[in-house]
């Protein structure tokens, strides 16, 4: 209990009087921490953009207007039957022809002829929206079978599906790219704090030979390092959170007329305050206390 | 006034400090050491000492005959390659690394460098000693002025080490060496940094801890401290005793 409060005292007393050494690890960790954090808004936009372009990908069935309810029901349920399917909706003949008029209000011509015609000539059509773009390929080709070839007349299949592709191409290749940006991200992170703790204790080093040769224990050498290591780590996670916060809050509006929503990065950052802050702020610590640990080995053998 | 004062905490330490020691009559022995840190580079060979308790004794030789490695050897900080190093009837050729601490609180030792921590004022680098064993507060503050008051430097104890002459340093070392009652004090060339005065100051604060009954072992290669204690000199040649004299003079 004593030593453990000296270990504390002597914790402070250091950071404190090596203060532009402390200020100096506390900036590294600081920058480090930042990037890792800016590496987190393009993942949430790039996640953001990715889920809002899937949003306006849907395959669109249209049914013969000859094709009665009892059929269209039967494939409305088949469609609803798959699990990656996330909704459907059914337009009636009316809300169809109804539509159609809407959209061609200005040409009076499109309008003139569908009056010619004596009945409607459009069937009804059927919406259909899945978990991920790679499944519309799934639900078109379970669609193509015999029996249902007099029901559907034609599907937004052809028109779609190299836009699908594509897609799925860039996503995968955004998530392929981030993935190897925060891999690269935190092999430097990695380095850089542990050598920064390094060159930290090699200033200290005759420090540390003094300490052992006055009958200090080991654990009277490295506890306050470690104390040091905790205490840089919290104020490091505390000013890079609040500065990514600020930066946010600037952002924010810029991000908000790309994507018709407010404070989205704001909003994820404190959603997730927890588990982001608890992440980097253990990861953080690790590396710091493992690294001053390996350092100090060294020196601790006098 | 101040000087009365003096020579009453002086005598209280002295007391207090003498009755601490055990009587024990071989305080180190060294049987057959030898050391070597590579096959060829040998430092000391087939070294045979013994130090009795309460004496003085100066251990003399060039540079580079092994008188640091035989610090090195009392204190733990490396291994005999051959032999057996006993001190106050404890066995330390193989002691293992959690039982190094105990060992340094027993003994006390100075260097050439002083090897204050630079952060930690006067009283801190003194108190350090004592906190690092577990003493409790009450003991460190009783303690520490007293121990400060043996080398003279009461007055400086806020100051840090860079505020203070490379003598005062010496004493804080002193003082830092002497809060565990050493039954023995090593000092590694403790005046190579000194001017005469200086050197003469810290000779005589030896004496005076060694009339306490602590066993002094000087490491020096100063002719004119050697010949001016008229105490037993130990003198190394080439890693192996060349001579020892009870009452000796710096020879080579």
């Amino acid at each position: 209990m004593l030593s453990l409060f000296r270990v504390f005292t002597f914790a402070i007393q250091d950071v404190l009087r090596n203060f532009s050494l402390s200020v100096m690890t506390v900036f590294i960790l600081v920058l480090m921490l930042l990037s890792v954090n800016s590496l987190l808004v393009v993942r949430v936009l790039t996640d953001h953009a990715k889920f809002s372009i899937e949003d306006k990908i849907d395959v669109t069935i249209y049914f013969d207007n000859e094709a009665n309810s009892d059929e269209i029901e039967e494939v409305q349920s088949y469609v609803k039957s798959f699990p990656e399917v996330v909704s459907v909706k059914f337009f009636g003949r009316e809300e169809v022809i109804e539509q159609f008029r809407q959209a061609h209000q200005d040409n009076p011509e499109i309008l003139a002829s569908l009056d010619e015609l004596q009945e409607n000539p459009l069937g009804a059509t059927m919406v259909v929206k899945t978990r991920q773009p790679s499944d519309y390929q799934k639900i078109i080709s379970s669609l193509q079978i015999p029996e249902y070839e007099t029901i559907i007349e034609a599907k937004s299949f052809a028109d779609t599906e190299q836009a699908i592709d594509k897609i799925n191409t860039i996503t995968t290749n955004v998530e392929r790219f981030t993935l190897m940006l925060s891999a690269l991200f935190t092999v430097i992170a990695f380095f850089i704090i542990s050598n920064t703790v390094r060159v930290l204790i090699y200033t200290q080093r005759v420090e540390i030979s003094i300490k052992k040769l006055v009958g200090a224990t080991n654990w009277f050498v490295q506890g306050p390092y470690l104390v040091a290591a905790f205490l840089f780590s919290v104020a490091s996670m505390v000013i890079s959170y609040s500065l990514t916060l600020v930066a946010l809050g600037y952002l924010d509006p810029y991000i908000s007329v790309v994507f018709g929503e407010e404070l989205i990065l704001t909003n994820y950052f404190i959603l997730h305050i927890l588990l982001i802050a608890g992440v980097e702020f253990i990861a953080v610590l690790f590396l710091t206390v493992m690294s001053s640990l390996l350092a100090m080995r060294k020196h601790l053998n006098v | 006034m101040d000087d009365h004062v003096d020579v009453i905490v002086f005598c209280c330490f002295k007391l207090w400090y003498t009755s601490c020691i055990d009587f024990c009559l071989s305080m180190i022995t060294l049987e057959g050491v030898t050391k070597k840190y590579t096959r060829k580079a040998t430092a000391l060979n087939e070294i045979n000492l013994q130090v009795d308790a309460g004496d003085f004794v100066s251990i003399v030789g060039q540079s580079g005959t092994g008188k640091t490695t035989l610090v090195k050897l009392l204190i733990a900080e490396e291994r005999p390659t051959q032999g057996r190093v006993t001190i106050g009837g404890w066995d330390i050729t193989r002691i293992r690394q959690k039982d190094i601490p105990l060992l340094r609180r027993q003994i006390g030792v100075i260097f050439q460098d002083f090897k204050l921590l630079p952060q930690k004022t006067v009283y801190e680098n003194v108190a350090f000693a004592l906190q690092v064993a577990g003493e409790h507060f009450f003991r460190i503050r009783s303690v520490v002025p007293q121990v400060l008051s043996i080398v003279g430097l009461e007055h400086r104890k806020h100051a840090y080490p860079h505020q203070l002459s490379g003598g005062e340093q010496q004493r804080v070392a002193i003082a830092r060496s002497l809060v565990h009652r050493p039954k023995i004090l090593v000092a590694d060339e403790p005046t190579g940094n000194l001017d005469t005065i200086n050197t003469q100051e810290i000779i005589d604060i030896l004496k005076k801890i060694n009339e306490f009954g602590t066993t002094i072992v000087l490491v020096t290669h100063n002719r004119d401290i050697v010949n001016h204690l008229r105490r037993r000199v130990v003198t190394i040649h080439e890693g192996s005793i060349f001579s020892d004299e009870k009452h000796g003079k710096y020879r080579l």
